[in-house]
């Protein structure tokens, strides 16, 4: 009788250790999966800023300081790789991008070409997706970290190679509004 | 419990809830099939056993009958639905900036990008559709694309794909089997008694456990008269829960309550029926495009919330 009693009890661990197990994966997965489609948008950031850069630089004949700025910092992000050092190059690189825009924004005949209009568009439409894909990873990263961090899984997540995952944070360096200046 | 994103537990509730309501919508089946075989099998051979073979054949049937609705309507209603609005696919070009906003919806729910689709009429609405995760549409007017700047279309897109996200769209078409098969389960309970008449006849031949039946059969003539309304109820007041909802993830999605609520004030504005809009799929839609018309309906029978009222829970989010 009494042995029935421990075969169930050590049954009932069991299933809830694969319970905790099977979170732990569910949430690694949730967030590897977001962060790749962060991935995808960054990637094609990188892609679309040299296009509008060079029709903007065909419309206004020559080379500009911002313009070299926003080539700068997408090609430092290029080179970034992983949650931790894409941050900071990316949020420079939004800020670079802001700039563009700014720039765009202020010269009528720039504004006007439909090809600026439509990379405007989609440069826009990027730096949305890349905020709301950045969302939804930080929202799945901390749920798998407090996961992780919470009693009882706390005891066995390392040990079964659950690390904590980075969350994705552009820090903001600077606030002040972009310069849009032609000289 | 804050730790799971808010729509991520809304599904998994729906999910649970519809494996609930198609086991409810077989055993309620099987129980009426059996009902309408006993009563039959009562007429044929004037003896009330409650052991009864046309009941258990009866059973059989309206359990698989229920079963195989409930699987074609899973299976071919979001085809039907689009199919009866007229709604047209699109590529990228055809709409750029519509497209991209339902990317960036769809990243923001962490859903699969939906098909999007175009209704040509001037009435701005907008629907969801979709019966299984990953496989969902969102359709808009193109008086949406006309009349709504890109924040107000983010948050119409939004509130769509939070139907998705959570799997409203698909809780929705099995409450609407359920209550489909209640109606037409009164129906034909009301429709057996009056055409065979036996409970009056049973009664005066006064057979052992007559009055017993007598009394059920009453009993079961107006539970078959208010079943389909409670039903009908349940249905809107789940489906007024579920907008609200959608509101709230919208708003979880675009963290921008300004566009929802400007889109819903001219939404509201502008509610009207287009063609290809019918009571059978006014619902699906952002804004009820038939009820604007007739607004008289009882609060309780309304499928969607008065706009005034989503409005006021908006601004409650901090906008």
């Amino acid at each position: 009788m009494s042995s029935w009693i421990v075969i169930g009890i050590i049954v009932l661990i069991a299933l809830w250790l694969i319970m905790i197990y099977n979170g732990l994966v569910g949430g690694r997965n949730q967030a590897q999966t977001a962060w790749s489609q962060i991935d995808v948008q960054l990637k094609r950031r990188h892609d679309l800023i040299p296009n509008l850069v060079q029709v903007v630089k065909d419309a206004m004949g020559y080379e500009q300081e911002t313009l070299t700025k926003v080539i700068q910092a997408r090609n430092a992000a290029a080179a970034a790789s992983g949650p931790a050092q894409a941050g900071p190059a990316e949020a420079a690189l939004s800020q670079a991008t802001r700039g563009l825009l700014g720039l765009v924004e202020s010269y009528p005949q720039l504004k006007a070409n439909e090809n600026v209009k439509q990379l405007q568009e989609e440069l826009a439409s990027t730096e949305n997706k890349i905020a709301f894909a950045r969302q939804f990873y930080n929202d799945s990263v901390n749920a798998y970290n407090n996961r992780r961090q919470s009693f009882p899984a706390v005891l066995a997540a390392a040990s079964l190679g659950f690390g904590p995952i980075d969350l994705f944070s552009m820090p903001e360096t600077e606030r002040e509004v972009p310069k849009v200046a032609l000289r | 419990m804050a730790a799971t994103t808010d729509f991520v537990a809304a599904q998994a509730v729906n999910r649970r809830n519809t494996v609930l309501l198609l086991a409810l919508l077989t055993v309620l089946a099987a129980v009426t099939g059996y009902v309408v075989g006993w009563l039959l099998q009562g007429e044929a051979t004037n003896e009330v056993s409650l052991m009864s073979r046309f009941g258990l054949v009866g059973a059989g049937l309206m359990a698989a009958a229920s079963v195989v609705w409930s699987l074609v309507s899973l299976a071919f209603g979001d085809r039907m639905v689009l199919a009866m609005a007229d709604a047209k696919p699109i590529e990228k070009q055809d709409a750029p900036q519509l497209y991209n906003v339902v990317e960036e919806m769809s990243l923001a729910a962490g859903v699969p990008m939906p098909k999007v689709m175009i209704l040509e009429t001037e009435v701005p609405n907008a629907f969801a559709t979709g019966t299984r995760p990953g496989h969902g549409t969102i359709a808009v007017t193109r008086g949406l694309l006309d009349k709504m700047n890109r924040d107000e279309l983010q948050g119409v897109v939004a509130h769509e794909m939070a139907h998705l996200a959570n799997l409203d769209t698909r809780y929705m078409v099995v409450v609407g089997v359920t209550v489909g098969l209640i109606a037409l389960v009164s129906d034909v309970i009301l429709r057996t008694m009056q055409w065979g008449g036996p409970s009056s006849r049973r009664r005066d031949d006064g057979g052992k456990g007559s009055s017993g039946a007598g009394l059920l059969i009453v009993l079961l003539i107006v539970v078959a008269i208010l079943a389909p309304i409670a039903a009908k109820a349940v249905q809107m007041a789940v489906s007024r829960q579920r907008e609200y909802l959608a509101d709230a993830t919208s708003v979880q999605f675009t963290r921008n309550p300004n566009g929802l609520i400007s889109a819903l004030t001219k939404l509201g504005e502008a509610a009207a029926p287009f063609p290809g809009v019918s009571r059978a799929t006014q619902h699906l839609f952002i804004v009820n495009p038939v009820q604007a018309m007739t607004s008289r309906t009882p609060a309780f029978l309304a499928t969607h919330p008065d706009i005034a009222d989503r409005i006021a829970r908006l601004r409650n989010l901090g906008a």
